[in-house]
């Protein structure tokens, strides 16, 4: 069963429409003509028929080969110290999609009278533009990668459309979900390839800000994890605010003065031993009137859990998973569980204190969380390193005026900085492919906090989160 | 002693009442009263819910039922439903009382509604609350999962004990979803509440009253109304009991409480699972009717679902589950309105009527102390 999120979710997310993935072309996938409706929407629908049945768009050249300065542009905007890649002249991974970059924006630099010309991505964008739907955002990049690019090979892109679905309603404004699927080539050979997703919409007339539309707010359509606290995040009516407070009485002061202290503690009767949770004045074993309290080891296993949604609690961004936890000393408690991955009973957790409280995570490694306070010059730096000229990346009057509260980033940065993250905290480790759900837009002078959970086959769960919630959810495949 | 319901009244029900909770109580009282042929100053027992807003004194003010000797409330939210009649008949039958009024008036939704997280004054809510668990519907939805895993139902069962309550609410007047019915697609394209539990395993939000009079079983058959008589009334609290958050006993998926009360009705009444006509089970979240099936007898643990699968809980069903529409789909007036269909179907007078002159189970609050009625014809 599931653990937080719901599948399927069309989370809008932040970043831009790479526009980067040229061809034309298709095979065959499902879409909603059934909801098309409208004048505009039928050349929506036309297109993208006509894209579905051209299958695959021939090949499109990257406008320069792998190379070194691109590579060192790209490692310096990030941030990234991985020695590896200028050591062996291999790209980083992430690097994948900025190889076929058009830069400037598709109708731009496209051949006179040819929109978007060979692109599906691009041509459904222009029609969708011209249907009412201005504004994009990326929500899911799905990448992996064969092998490492070497300096000097010569890639090259096809993509298909894979489904266009909509008109739906999101928390961003009414809007279209853009499907597409490339494959890199160096010659002949498949060396990389990715699902992308965006979404065209426009605006909820009157309230078109991304950060107060409420998106990664929407409590149907969070990404798949929990929120912790929303210290100094929380905004009305998603449930801002402190948590709950404990009644802390005589008999339980003991519980939460161990939790102030970091500690997970358990009733002991002083006289016959028995552990009891919750915690009272009397055993009900023994009848004794002598509390005591032993530490927890903080393991345990799922024996419940429920994932939050509705309504709103003080402190907890929806969704939010809540468990009820054996502990491995014998006694259940019920905590708040934050994992990346959905949780099912069964699942061995072991607690940590947050904030005064017991938090479960995941029985697995967990990576050392890597804070990053996120520029203009990050974001700059990092959207022309990754060849993304998209306005809503370097020119923040641009962002506001298409609804943001600043510019933000784009998704070639983040799942760079997904890599990054990995990479970092796993040295040695090849990334084999990034998969990302993007939530809350992450602005300029936003902290981004990327935390990590190993699993086994090499799989690593990344959550990144600003102030106003989850930015990204993801998941690295990497091998050693 | 043997006592009887003589009489129901109830206000309107609505999600904006428009008017003060007393003034509910006061008219569903008056209402009860005039059903059975009484007058307010023939009232001597008033008994309500702990969690009732008005006051035994304001109601009898109101009222002008000068004198009274037997003054009572239960606590522990809907679980007082059947209990406070269960006070009434104590009271008549130990002479403290001839005539007793049961009462509960509430703007749940216009007013303070209980679905809302509030930080709650009790230390045992310090085990949840804090740690993000603050809502009834996040609170049953840990016993929810917990009951798939054990018995591999699955959240369509749950779906389907709305469906059925939705339907039965449909040919309803009074109900709140009077003319709709709903499909099981339905229930599973409708948001997430607090997963396993979706929007339609949550019974709605309800603005009003019901009270019910009780009193002897002799002066009853001397009034207007056509008594119910109560064959058992019992309470019931398990091991290791809490409100709503019974998690630390084994097995979690279970009632007990439910249990103790049903084991008292059953013995007491002399009657048992295969004798009842209807049951009025309390229903403010699905997965509490599929385990109170079980609790009380009705199937094997676990095997709930196979029952309600197979229409047996729908009108002509083995065993119609609230023909009204619970309160899923009549009302949510804490139980009480439920107790009032009871007393309908014994009198053969509800608009779902189920045939047969079998007695009527009715139960409260589940997921807290509970308590639980056995009305039958005189």
């Amino acid at each position: 069963m599931t653990g937080t999120g719901t599948a399927g979710a069309e989370m809008a997310g932040a970043g831009t429409a790479g526009a980067g993935t040229a061809g034309a072309g298709t095979a065959g996938a499902e879409m909603a003509g059934a909801e098309m409706v409208g004048a505009g929407m039928s050349g929506v629908q036309d297109l993208a028929e006509r894209l579905l049945a051209a299958g695959e768009s021939p090949p499109r050249a990257g406008r320069d080969p792998v190379n070194l300065p691109m590579i060192r542009n790209w490692l310096e905007a990030l941030g990234d110290a991985n020695p590896a890649y200028e050591r062996d002249g291999v790209a980083p991974p992430a690097m994948i999609q900025v190889w076929t970059m058009r830069g400037l924006p598709p109708g731009v630099t496209a051949p006179e009278g040819e929109p978007g010309a060979g692109d599906p991505l691009g041509e459904m964008s222009v029609a969708l533009d011209a249907a009412g739907f201005p504004n994009v955002v990326a929500t899911d990049s799905e990448q992996e990668y064969h092998r490492p690019l070497r300096v000097g090979e010569q890639v090259s892109v096809r993509s298909r459309l894979e489904s266009v679905t909509g008109p739906k309603r999101t928390s961003l404004g009414e809007g279209w979900f853009v499907t597409t699927r490339s494959t890199w080539f160096s010659g002949a050979e498949p060396v990389a390839t990715m699902r992308f997703r965006i979404l065209k919409y426009r605006n909820i007339s009157g309230a078109s800000r991304p950060d107060t539309a409420g998106l990664g707010t929407a409590t149907d359509e969070g990404p798949a994890t929990g929120e912790g606290p929303a210290a100094g995040g929380a905004r009305a009516g998603v449930g801002g605010g402190a948590a709950l407070r404990p009644v802390v009485t005589a008999d339980t002061a003991f519980f939460w003065d161990g939790t102030a202290a970091g500690e997970l503690r358990i009733q002991r009767c002083g006289e016959c031993g028995a552990l009891r949770h919750p915690p009272g004045p009397a055993c009900p074993r023994c009848g004794a009137l002598k509390q005591e309290h032993t530490v927890a080891a903080g393991t345990g296993t799922v024996h419940s859990f429920v994932v939050c949604h509705h309504p709103p609690v003080p402190g907890r961004r929806a969704p939010w998973t809540v468990g009820l936890i054996d502990l491995t000393e014998g006694v259940r408690m019920v905590g708040e569980v934050r994992s990346a991955r959905p949780i099912a009973i069964g699942d061995p957790v072991r607690a940590e204190i947050v904030d005064g409280l017991p938090v479960w995570r995941p029985g697995v490694p967990v990576l050392e969380p890597l804070t990053l306070a996120v520029t203009p010059t990050l974001i700059i730096s990092a959207a022309l390193a990754t060849r993304d000229l998209q306005d809503v990346h370097h020119d923040r009057d641009a962002a506001v005026r298409r609804g943001g509260r600043d510019i933000f980033l784009n998704i070639l940065t983040t799942t760079g900085l997904v890599q990054r993250y990995v990479t970092d905290r796993l040295p040695g480790a090849v990334v084999r492919g990034v998969s990302i759900r993007l939530g809350t837009p992450c602005f300029a002078y936003d902290t981004l906090t990327f935390t990590g959970e190993v699993y086994p086959g090499g799989v690593v769960e990344v959550v990144g989160r600003t102030e106003s919630g989850a930015h990204v959810t993801g998941k690295v495949q990497v091998s050693t | 002693m043997i006592c009887a319901v003589a009489g129901i009244g109830a206000t309107e029900f609505s999600k904006e009442s428009g008017r003060s909770e007393l003034r509910l109580a006061v008219e569903a009282v008056r209402a009860a009263l005039d059903d059975a042929g009484l007058r307010p100053a023939d009232v001597s027992g008033l008994v309500t819910f702990g969690m009732d807003n008005n006051p035994e004194i304001a109601v009898a003010r109101e009222l002008g039922m000068g004198e009274l000797s037997f003054l009572s409330r239960i606590g522990y939210g809907g679980g007082a439903a059947c209990a406070v009649v269960q006070q009434a008949v104590l009271a008549v039958g130990a002479g403290l009382a001839d005539v007793v009024v049961c009462y509960r008036a509430l703007n749940e939704r216009s007013g303070r509604r209980f679905g809302r997280a509030v930080a709650a004054p009790d230390p045992d809510s310090g085990w949840h609350h804090p740690m993000g668990l603050a809502t009834p519907a996040a609170m049953v939805a840990m016993v929810a999962r917990r009951y798939l895993h054990d018995h591999g139902a699955s959240a369509d069962d749950f779906g389907r004990v709305a469906v059925a309550m939705r339907r039965h609410a449909a040919t309803n007047p009074r109900a709140w979803f009077h003319g709709r019915p709903i499909t099981l697609d339905e229930h599973r394209a409708s948001r997430w509440i607090a997963e396993p539990l979706r929007l339609l395993d949550c019974c709605q939000e309800s603005d009003g009253a019901v009270a019910l009079v009780v009193t002897s079983l002799e002066r009853a058959r001397d009034l207007t109304g056509r008594p119910a008589v109560i064959a058992a009334a019992a309470q019931g609290s398990g091991p290791d009991q809490y409100v709503m958050t019974s998690y630390y006993r084994d097995p979690v998926a279970a009632l007990p409480e439910m249990g103790v009360a049903a084991r008292q009705v059953w013995e007491r009444s002399g009657f048992g699972p295969a004798d009842v006509r209807t049951a009025v089970l309390y229903d403010h979240f699905t997965p509490y009717v599929l385990m109170q099936l079980e609790e009380l007898g009705f199937c094997g643990r676990g095997e709930a679902r196979h029952l309600v699968a197979d229409g047996g809980i729908e009108l002509g069903g083995r065993l119609p589950v609230n023909p009204h529409g619970g309160q899923l789909g009549e009302a949510y007036i804490h139980g009480m309105n439920g107790i009032a269909e009871a007393v309908r179907q014994v009198r053969g007078s509800a608009v779902n009527q189920v045939p047969g002159d079998g007695p009527v189970l009715v139960t409260a609050g589940t997921g807290v102390p509970t308590s639980a009625l056995i009305l039958r014809g005189d």
